[in-house]
C-alpha cells in the first residue's frame, strides 16, 4: 500500500512500507539526500527532520507515522536559493567543516527558533544536545546562532 | 606581490547548509550493486574451510570473494596486511568474505549464509599478553614478509621497534647531583567517529577501476588497491567527492580493494559503505599505549637524561603504528632541553582490530604522559611548573632528542603570550565552589608532515585559473581557502576565480595524502610553484603587448599593470587570449617535497622522519573543578597560544582549534573503548561511546603565535592538526592538580577519578616493561650507542 507524504509542502507518494524509517525514504526514493543516516540509533541528530514544526530523528520513525504530518528537511530551509537567516549566519560565521552535521544541527536549531526567538546561550546548548558535530566544538556555531 | 586576501569565505559551505552536498554515502550510480562483509566472530582462529556454494545461490547474488580471490599482503614498513583473513583470523571482525548482490538485504543474507569453520587458537588481547614470556604469536610466520621499509628492528609480537639514542644517558642518571623521577602512564583508543562512515563505490571503465571513496589519501588507495588486485596502480582511478570528516581515520587504504575485487568478480559497479557498528568494531583507533619515563634532573631542574619505553598497539596489523613509532622521539622526545636521551618505541601485535592514524597520531598520549611527566619532575625537585618549563622549553639552537638543531625562539615567548592572556582575565576559581579547583598550563611540540605534492594551474581565457591537485576537502577548508588564496595571490586574481578541481589520480600529480597539517603547506608549495610558473609565462606575453619588461609589470585585481602607471595594462584575460594565439594556453606545473633537516648521525634507528622540517608548538592551559562526590570533572576555562607560522585564514583556524581541544576533551575525559574477553571492542555506537556534546563544551580563548619559522608557502604552517595535541596532557595536569593525585591514566572518567579520590586504585605496573631500558631491546645498540656518545662528545654541533 502505497504512503502519502506531505514533504516540504509537496503531496508525495512512496511505494515503501509503513515500518521504513523516514530517512530511507526521503534518501532513496525522494533523493532528499541531506538528512544523514549517520548512527540510526537516535543518537546523532544529522537526520533531524521537522514532523509538525517539531524535530524528530528521522531514522527512528517509522514513514507510516508521518502520514498526515508536515514533514520539512533541510532542502526547504532555501527554497530558491536564498538562504535562511540561520543559514545566512552559520556562512558568515565560517562555521562550516565537514558539513555532514549541518542539515540535522539547521533543522533542530529551526524548530527551536521558531517558538524562541530570542534564546540564551544556555538554551541554544541545551536545543542541541541531541546533535553531535565531531567538527566543530559547537561554540561558534552558537555565537552564529546568537547574533541573528 | 598582491595582498592575500584574508579570511576568504569556503566555497563549499552553501550546498554543505542546504544539503545538497553529495558525499559518497551520498553518490546514485545506476545498476550499482551492493556489497557486505563477513567478519570474523572470534579474535584468534585457525581457518578450516570457507564454503560459500550456498551464499552464491541466493537470490540477487552478482559475486562472492574470499581470500583466494586476493592473496596478497600490504602495510607501512612490513607487508603483514591480507585483504581477507587467510588460513587464520586474527583479530574479531575481521573480513573473512564479500558479497555483492542486487540489494543490501540479499548481501547481507548471503554473507550470512557463508559457512565457516574456525578452530579456536590463543589469544594475546593486551600488549602485556604480547609480550609476556609464553605469548602466543599473532604472526608466527613473521620471518617471511616482505619488509618494505629496512631500519625498524621486529621480531616476534614486535611489529616495529624504533630507538633513539643521544649523549650517555647512563652517565647521567648516576650522577651524583640528579634527582631521578620515574612515571608510569596507560591510555586507551580513541575512535575518530567521523560522521561520514568508510565508503567506496567501484566501477570497471575501459579496463581500468574507478573509484569513488571517502578517502584522505587518493593515491595510497590507488597503489595499494592495484597491489591487491593484482595490476598496474595505472589501471585503478581514484576520485574522491566532498569527504563527511576524516580525522586520519581515512589516511589509510580501507573499504576500496574490496569493493573494486567484487566490482570485477560481478562486473557491474560496487558500493559498500560501512555501519556505524562495523565503524566502531574495527575503527582504525588512536592506539592504547603504555609508557614509562624517566629523568634525571639537577636542582636547578636541568635535564640531564632522559629514557622511556613506549609501547603502542597496533591491534593484529601492523598499519600507520609502524610509522609512528617514528613519532616518539619527536612528541616524547620534544618541547624540552635534555641533556641526554634514550627513547625505545615499540608497535605490539595483539589480536584485535587494527589501529590507525588520528589527528596528532601518537603526539595527544606522548604529551600526557611528558606534562605530566614534567610535573612530577617539580613536585620531586620543589620547582613551579611554570618556572621548569620556562627554564628547559627548547629554544633558538637547541638539539631535539634526535639531534636536529631547533631554528628559533618559539616556545618561550608562547610561554609569555600565555602568561598575558592569564593575566588580563580573571580566574574561574570562584565558580568551583566546594568543589576541588586545579589549573595547568602544558606545552607541546608537533611538527607538519611534509612530503611529495604536485599542482597544476591552468590559466583560462576568461582570466579565470583551474588548480589541478590531488587533494581532498575533509571539511578544513584547506582546499576550499588556502590554496585558491596561495595561486590568487601568486597570479594577482581574485581567490574565487581559482577553480580548484576535486581530487582524481587520472588527474593530479601523486600526493602523500590530505593529513598530518600538509594541505595548505605541501599542496600549497606544489601550488604556488605551478602559479608562478604560469606567472612567468603571462609576464613574458604581457611584457610584449606593453612594450615592458616584464620585471616592470605588476599583476593585481585580475590586471597587469606597467609598475607606477594604474590604468595603462590589460586585463589578465586580455593577456590569457594573447597568449593563446600566440604561444598556446598557459599552464604551470609544481612540485613539492620536504627539504629533510639533518639529524644527528646514529642517533635515529627504525624511524621513518630522523628530523622534524616544520615544528610546530602549542602553549595549552585550563582550569578545572572536581567534584569529590561524584569524580565529574568540569572544564571552567580553556586557553590556547598555537604557533601558525602565519595565518591566511585566522576565522578558519579558530574553528579548527575549537573543534580539536573539543576531540581532546573528549579523549581527556570521557571518550572511551574497552576491549572484552573475546576480543572485541565493547563500544558499537553513539550511545556507548560517549563524545563531546554541545553543553560539554567551553569557548576556548586562542592567541595565534606569528612569525615563527617555516618553508611553508607565505610561512604557513599547519593548523589543523595540532589543537588536539596538548589537551589531554592539559586537563590531566589540572586535574592533578585540583586532587593532589597521581593520574596517570586516560581518560579521566567520573569512576576513575574517584578511584584516584578515594585511593582505591592499583598503581600501575607494567611488568612487559623492563626495568633497564636495554633489557627492552630487540635489537641491542651497542654500536649505535657508541657512535651516539661520539657524536654528543666535545665535536658536537650545536650548544
Amino acid at each position: 500500500m502505497a504512503l502519502l507524504l506531505t514533504v516540504n509542502g509537496e503531496d508525495r507518494t512512496s511505494g515503501h512500507g509503513a515500518m521504513t524509517p523516514l530517512v530511507d525514504v526521503l534518501r532513496d526514493e525522494f533523493h532528499l539526500k541531506g538528512a544523514k543516516p549517520v548512527c540510526r540509533e537516535g543518537f546523532c541528530g544529522a537526520c533531524t527532520v521537522l514532523l509538525d514544526d517539531h524535530p524528530v530523528m528521522a531514522c527512528l520513525l517509522p514513514a507510516g507515522l508521518a502520514v498526515g504530518a508536515r514533514i520539512r528537511t533541510v532542502e526547504s530551509l532555501a527554497p530558491d536559493g536564498a538562504l535562511s537567516p540561520l543559514q545566512q549566519v552559520m556562512e558568515e560565521h565560517d562555521v562550516v567543516q565537514c558539513g555532514m552535521c549541518f542539515p540535522g544541527m539547521l533543522m533542530s536549531l529551526s524548530g527551536f527558533l521558531a517558538v524562541t526567538p530570542r534564546p540564551t546561550r544556555d538554551e541554544v546548548k541545551a536545543a542541541l544536545s541531541g546533535n553531535v558535530c565531531r567538527c566543530t566544538g559547537y561554540e561558534r556555531i552558537i555565537d552564529a546562532v546568537l547574533s541573528l | 606581490m598582491a595582498e592575500v586576501t584574508l579570511n576568504f569565505p569556503r566555497r563549499d559551505a552553501r550546498d554543505k547548509l542546504r544539503g545538497r552536498t553529495r558525499y559518497t554515502i551520498d553518490r546514485d550510480v545506476s545498476g550499482v550493486l551492493h556489497a557486505a562483509l563477513l567478519r570474523a566472530p572470534v579474535p584468534s582462529a585457525r581457518i578450516l574451510r570457507i564454503d560459500t556454494a550456498a551464499a552464491r545461490a541466493m537470490p540477487g547474488v552478482r559475486a562472492v570473494v574470499t581470500a583466494e580471490h586476493a592473496p596478497g599482503r600490504h602495510g607501512i614498513g612490513i607487508a603483514d596486511h591480507p585483504l581477507f583473513a587467510a588460513g587464520r583470523v586474527r583479530y574479531h571482525g575481521e573480513p573473512m568474505a564479500a558479497v555483492a548482490a542486487d540489494t543490501l538485504a540479499q548481501a547481507q543474507a548471503a554473507a550470512a549464509a557463508i559457512v565457516v569453520e574456525l578452530e579456536p587458537l590463543p589469544a594475546v588481547i593486551t600488549m602485556a599478553e604480547a609480550l609476556g614470556p609464553s605469548a602466543s604469536l599473532v604472526h608466527p610466520d613473521w620471518r617471511d614478509y616482505e619488509v618494505l621499509v629496512e631500519g625498524g628492528a621486529h621480531g616476534g609480537n614486535v611489529a616495529w621497534e624504533a630507538t633513539v639514542l643521544r649523549g650517555d644517558p647512563e652517565a647521567a642518571f648516576a650522577r651524583a647531583d640528579v634527582t631521578v623521577v620515574e612515571s608510569l602512564f596507560r591510555v586507551g583508543r580513541q575512535n575518530h567517529l567521523s560522521f561520514e562512515p568508510r565508503a567506496a563505490i567501484a566501477a570497471f571503465e575501459d579496463g581500468r577501476c574507478h573509484i569513488e571513496t571517502s578517502t584522505q589519501a587518493p593515491w595510497t588507495v590507488r597503489n595499494v588497491t592495484a597491489h591487491l588486485l593484482d595490476v598496474l596502480p595505472s589501471a585503478v582511478r581514484v576520485t574522491v567527492p566532498a569527504v563527511g570528516g576524516g580525522f586520519g581515520l581515512k589516511f589509510d587504504c580501507a573499504l576500496e580493494p574490496y569493493a573494486a575485487l567484487l566490482a570485477r568478480h560481478a562486473e557491474a559497479p560496487v558500493r559498500l559503505v560501512n555501519s556505524r557498528q562495523e565503524e566502531m568494531l574495527t575503527c582504525l583507533s588512536r592506539e592504547n599505549a603504555e609508557i614509562r619515563i624517566r629523568s634525571a634532573v639537577t636542582k636547578d631542574g636541568e635535564i640531564a637524561g632522559r629514557e622511556a619505553v613506549v609501547l603502542m598497539d597496533c591491534g593484529a596489523y601492523g598499519g600507520e603504528q609502524i610509522f609512528l613509532t617514528t613519532m616518539t622521539a619527536h612528541t616524547l622526545g620534544g618541547n624540552y632541553k635534555l641533556g641526554s636521551v634514550r627513547l625505545a618505541s615499540r608497535a605490539v601485535y595483539t589480536n584485535t582490530a587494527p589501529n590507525g592514524a588520528f589527528r596528532a597520531c601518537n603526539g595527544t598520549y606522548n604529551t600526557f604522559a611528558l606534562e605530566r611527566h614534567t610535573d612530577e619532575i617539580c613536585e620531586a625537585i620543589g620547582m613551579d611548573p611554570l618556572e621548569f618549563r620556562r627554564r628547559n622549553v627548547l629554544g633558538d639552537g637547541n638539539l631535539g632528542a634526535t639531534g636536529q638543531i631547533f631554528e628559533g625562539d618559539v616556545l618561550g615567548p608562547m610561554l609569555d603570550r600565555m602568561a598575558g592572556l592569564r593575566a588580563a582575565r580573571p580566574s574561574k576559581q570562584a565558580q568551583a565552589g566546594d568543589r576541588l579547583y586545579g589549573r595547568a598550563t602544558t606545552v607541546g611540540t608537533w611538527f607538519v608532515f611534509v612530503g611529495p605534492s604536485a599542482a597544476t594551474v591552468n590559466l583560462n581565457a576568461d582570466g579565470s585559473a583551474t588548480l589541478v591537485t590531488s587533494g581532498v576537502e575533509i571539511g578544513s577548508g584547506s582546499m576550499m581557502q588556502g590554496l585558491p588564496q596561495i595561486v590568487a595571490h601568486t597570479l594577482g586574481l581574485k581567490p574565487q576565480d581559482v577553480v580548484v578541481r576535486a581530487a582524481d589520480t587520472d588527474a593530479g600529480g601523486y600526493d602523500v595524502g590530505v593529513g598530518g597539517g600538509r594541505t595548505t603547506v605541501s599542496l600549497g608549495a606544489a601550488s604556488m610553484a605551478a602559479a608562478s610558473e604560469v606567472r612567468r609565462k603571462l609576464l613574458d606575453v604581457a611584457s610584449g603587448m606593453l612594450q615592458t619588461p616584464p620585471e616592470g609589470l605588476t599583476l593585481a585585481n585580475g590586471r597587469v599593470e606597467i609598475a607606477g602607471r594604474p590604468g595603462t595594462g590589460a586585463s589578465i584575460a586580455e593577456v590569457a587570449v594573447q597568449a593563446q594565439k600566440l604561444v598556446g594556453p598557459i599552464a604551470g606545473s609544481g612540485s613539492f617535497t620536504g627539504p629533510g633537516v639533518a639529524a644527528m648521525p646514529g642517533c635515529a634507528a627504525g624511524h621513518f622522519i630522523d628530523a622534524l622540517d616544520i615544528p610546530v608548538f602549542a602553549v595549552h592551559e585550563c582550569e578545572v573543578a572536581v567534584d569529590p562526590d561524584t569524580g565529574h570533572v568540569e572544564v571552567l576555562s580553556y586557553a590556547v597560544v598555537q604557533d601558525v607560522g602565519r595565518a591566511l585564514n585566522p576565522r578558519a583556524i579558530y574553528g579548527q582549534i575549537q573543534g580539536g581541544v573539543t576531540q581532546g576533551l573528549g579523549y581527556a575525559l570521557h571518550e572511551e573503548i574497552s576491549i572484552g574477553a573475546d576480543g572485541s571492542i565493547r563500544q558499537s555506537g553513539f550511545e556507548t561511546y560517549r563524545v563531546p556534546l554541545a553543553q560539554d563544551v567551553v569557548p576556548v580563548e586562542i592567541s595565534l603565535f606569528e612569525g615563527a619559522p617555516s618553508i611553508g608557502p607565505l610561512g604557513t604552517k599547519g593548523a589543523g592538526e595540532v589543537p588536539i595535541l596538548n589537551v589531554a596532557a592539559a586537563i590531566a595536569c589540572a586535574v592533578a592538580n585540583a586532587t593532589g593525585r597521581r593520574v596517570q591514566e586516560l581518560p579521566l572518567t567520573p569512576p576513575r577519578v574517584l578511584e584516584l579520590l578515594l585511593g582505591r586504585g592499583l598503581p600501575l605496573d607494567f611488568p612487559h616493561i623492563a626495568t633497564a631500558w636495554d633489557d627492552n631491546l630487540l635489537r641491542p645498540l651497542a654500536a649505535a650507542s657508541w657512535q651516539g656518545r661520539r657524536m654528543a662528545g666535545p665535536d658536537a654541533p650545536g650548544p
